[in-house]
């Protein structure tokens, strides 16, 4: 076939920034309720957030367990109960408790929020934290936890965090098997009263909303009152270890996991949106510097990544890959190769040019649809932000020049800063 | 209700179109019916390695990525038994670089030496990271060949052996290309923000000057009849012990496919499931515990696996598995038990259908079965179902002669 027939399509210019606003209310006791409508299926999500992350924690274990607990009875259901009252009526219930926050969310069908809504409540404020359920929950997760510390890339990274964050910090602090011991249900009545009230919470609705979606929130959450109670702050300092490299050894190991990074700034910082396009260029896509030197260019790795992510009260930077022993100096010298050219050579154009459409392509795919509008308008307000963030962020990634890459390389990627973790 | 256009070239390509307006976006999917079970034996793990080769450049296109990324889009591809998929997602007004690329690397690849040898490199890097470095991670290395004795779903998708891939050549890579990657091999389906007609005209001038090509006939092996029970144990450095257990099936088409589908959500859809109130919360002998059908073209498996507790005997574990299907074979079934996994089925498609790039996959799929309205009717087949059907599948597929255990056993002391 003539090439001449095969001439590359015009490339056009498309919209980024997000055409779909939240709706933002309060119920009736204060609770703050937002409220994305969008999607063609009758659908929908209600995320449930609380400040119950495991930053509050004074043990570890408490805020994951205590959230993963709120579906094992309740003071109307049984544990058998509820999961069959959710999977008769197709509801998926994800909890999840996270450094910050922490739990539920819950997909449906749009009839069925009614429904929905007086399981969740009562999911969420009237668990009875059984001792038998909680008994099998923590050998359950024990034994998830003795398979998860026989992999390389877990090892590397618990060790990751407790190097950049301190092993007296819930951000750094990493689990042991005697932590399974000490928890009890008081120590959780005790968390959940605390952490899992009205005014400690919000609630992001999305999908093709129910007619009735704000008066039933009112029904079953407005009426909810709670006296405010006092919180001793548990004022653990953030604060890294010296020792920047640590190699855990994993005898019989085929390949070793290389977890690089150190904490940063987090999404509040200004320069935030710039430091996630100059992340990208080093290892954020598929194209970027790193994976085309270490996988495409030389066959090291399955994968390397380069992430940038935020925390309530920090943020860090973390490069990841896993590869054979033999060439773990190798790798490593080049992810520092690559650091210092970004922090020395200004990026050409074209580059820039890549990652500033791929990134905005990523934007556009961050808002389709009902779900990813209401994730992504999660990932903005927990950190008291709003979608303008949004719109900073693609602002960024238009104007970006190569001398704001090169200082924001030499600001935040720092090589004597890096923590160096191997497992293998 | 995802209502779509159909066309073919006379190339023999097929395009499918559902547009969605809601979206900004639009998703392309190029389906090549090509799988590992359409490997030489001794060349296993060539269309998984295949995949990896198609981002590599074709004739007229140094690089697939560049492009892409510079329309704002973003894309993947897995290679599974029977199939090879390509997907993409693209701001709409860059869909015909979409068509350019897609259509360039059905044309012809560039196959370069170098590009061979690194992608061999990071494919065996991918084996050593998914299947070695993993704790449980060969089990299917060692169930495959235990339940299929002839057929080539003996080898998983990433290859037999580490050798197999290292040993490519260029010529297998050139044959392989030309056998199974025409546009009479595949199937080409677009969803979101695109008309049909507009996509019809692209698909027409992008991929309709690509002469169809002479395949490599299909002649697979037929699995015979299973007639004794098989078992198989492993002793490896694991933290617990852990249960497999896989029966045959019937193909992908058979009537018994929604049957057994909702039989293993019965046992383990969600933790309502009876294997997990049973076995896990009941009886504390599993931590975890899991039934899935392979959902294969050809006659697949139905998988039971689980990782056992502390100091659970592992026969005691197993007995305990077959009284639960045992109780499915000899007592009737609550209405309400099945409602309530069909209710879970709707459910789940209907979120699904929430993204056009799970739409577009999905019609492409059902399109390879020949019959593209199963995104719409597969619900009701499942609705067909009844308590009887479940009962008849249970007993004719739960056969000790038609089963093969593995015993994944931990070699640490006390476990």
């Amino acid at each position: 076939m003539k090439t001449s027939a095969r001439t590359q399509p015009t490339l056009f210019p498309f919209e980024s920034r997000i055409m779909t606003g939240v709706e933002s209310l309060h119920l009736d006791n204060g609770i703050p309720v937002f409220l994305i409508e969008a999607g063609t299926e009758d659908v929908m999500r209600i995320e449930y957030i609380f400040k119950a992350g495991m930053v509050r924690e004074y043990l570890p274990l408490l805020a994951t367990s205590t959230n993963l607990m709120l579906t094992e009875g309740s003071q109307n259901h049984s544990a058998e109960e509820i999961n069959r009252i959710l999977d008769y009526y197709g509801i998926f219930l994800n909890p999840a408790a996270e450094k910050d926050i922490a739990g539920i969310t819950v997909y449906f069908l749009s009839k069925q929020t009614e429904r929905v809504l007086g399981l969740t409540e009562e999911i969420l404020f009237k668990p009875v934290f059984p001792g038998k359920e909680l008994d099998l929950l923590l050998r359950k997760r024990l034994r998830w936890y003795q398979v998860n510390r026989e992999k390389v890339q877990n090892l590397a990274m618990d060790q990751f965090f407790e190097s950049v964050f301190g092993s007296h910090h819930p951000y750094g602090r990493q689990v042991a098997e005697k932590d399974f011991k000490q928890i009890t249900p008081s120590l959780l009545k005790d968390f959940h009263s605390k952490y899992y009230r009205p005014e400690n919470m919000a609630i992001i609705v999305s999908g093709k909303l129910h007619g009735q979606t704000v008066n039933l929130l009112n029904r079953y959450f407005g009426k909810l009152r709670s006296k405010k109670i006092f919180i001793e702050d548990t004022a653990n300092i953030i604060g890294g270890v010296k020792e920047k490299h640590m190699h855990i050894s994993k005898p019989g190991s085929v390949q070793a996991a290389i977890r690089i990074g150190s904490s940063t700034i987090n999404k509040t910082d200004p320069d935030y949106p710039g430091l996630k396009f100059m992340n990208s260029l080093l290892g954020g896509y598929f194209g970027s510097r790193l994976m085309k030197n270490l996988r495409e260019e030389k066959g090291l790795t399955y994968g390397i990544h380069s992430a940038v992510s935020s925390f309530e009260l920090s943020g860090f930077k973390l490069i990841s890959t896993d590869v054979a022993n033999k060439n773990i100096q190798k790798t490593i010298d080049e992810i520092y190769r690559e650091i210092r050219l970004l922090q020395t050579v200004p990026v050409a154009t074209e580059e820039i040019k890549v990652v500033r459409n791929y990134m905005s392509g990523e934007l556009v795919r961050m808002f389709d649809g009902p779900f990813a509008l209401a994730e992504s308008f999660k990932a903005v307000w927990e950190y008291g932000l709003d979608y303008s963030y949004y719109d900073r962020l693609a602002d960024k990634i238009k104007t970006i020049s190569p001398d704001e890459i090169i200082r924001l390389a030499q600001t935040y990627f720092r090589i004597d800063d890096l923590y160096e973790i191997i497992a293998g | 209700m995802v209502s779509f256009d159909r066309f073919s070239l006379k190339n023999g390509l097929k395009v499918l179109v559902h547009e969605d307006r809601s979206t900004p976006l639009a998703a392309m999917n190029i389906l090549y019916d090509v799988g590992s079970r359409d490997e030489d034996p001794e060349k296993t793990g060539l269309a998984h390695l295949f995949e990896h080769l198609m981002f590599g450049g074709s004739v007229n296109i140094p690089e697939y990525d560049l492009p892409l990324q510079l329309a704002g889009g973003d894309n993947n591809a897995f290679t599974n038994n029977d199939i090879t998929d390509y997907y993409l997602t693209v701001p709409s007004e860059n869909i015909e670089t979409a068509f350019w690329l897609e259509s360039d690397r059905m044309l012809e690849l560039d196959f370069s030496q170098r590009n061979l040898d690194i992608q061999k490199s990071v494919v065996a890097e991918e084996f050593r990271q998914r299947y070695l470095n993993q704790p449980y991670g060969d089990t299917m290395l060692l169930l495959r060949p235990l339940a299929y004795r002839i057929h080539p779903y003996m080898w998983p998708t990433i290859g037999r052996d580490i050798s197999h891939i290292e040993n490519v050549n260029l010529n297998d890579i050139r044959d392989f290309f030309f056998t199974h990657y025409a546009p009479n091999n595949a199937i080409l389906t677009l969803a979101g923000n695109i008309s049909p007609d507009k996509a019809f005209i692209l698909a027409e001038k992008w991929f309709g000057p690509i002469p169809a090509r002479k395949l490599k006939s299909r002649r697979l092996p037929d699995e015979p009849v299973q007639n004794s029970e098989r078992k198989l144990t492993a002793e490896k450095d694991v933290p617990s012990n852990a249960l497999y257990k896989v029966w045959h099936t019937g193909p992908r088409k058979s009537d018994d496919f929604y049957s057994l589908d909702l039989l293993t959500d019965l046992l383990a859809g969600g933790e309502s499931g009876r294997l997990y109130t049973e076995l896990v919360r009941k009886k504390n002998l599993f931590s975890e515990i899991n039934a899935y059908i392979t959902s294969d073209i050809d006659p697949g498996l139905l998988v039971i696996y689980g990782k056992l507790m502390n100091n659970t005997d592992i026969y005691n574990a197993e007995k305990a598995v077959i009284e639960v299907l045992d109780n499915l074979k000899d007592n009737k079934l609550q209405v309400k038990e099945l409602e309530k996994v069909k209710n879970k089925f709707e459910s789940s498609t209907v979120l699904s259908n929430t993204s056009i790039m799970n739409k577009a996959m999905n019609l492409g799929f059902y399109e390879l079965l020949d019959d593209p309205g199963l995104i719409n009717s597969e619900v009701e087949k499942y609705r067909e179902v009844d308590r009887k059907m479940v009962r008849d599948a249970a007993h004719k597929y739960f056969l000790t002669e038609n089963c093969s255990t593995l015993y994944y056993l931990s070699s640490r002391k006390g476990k």
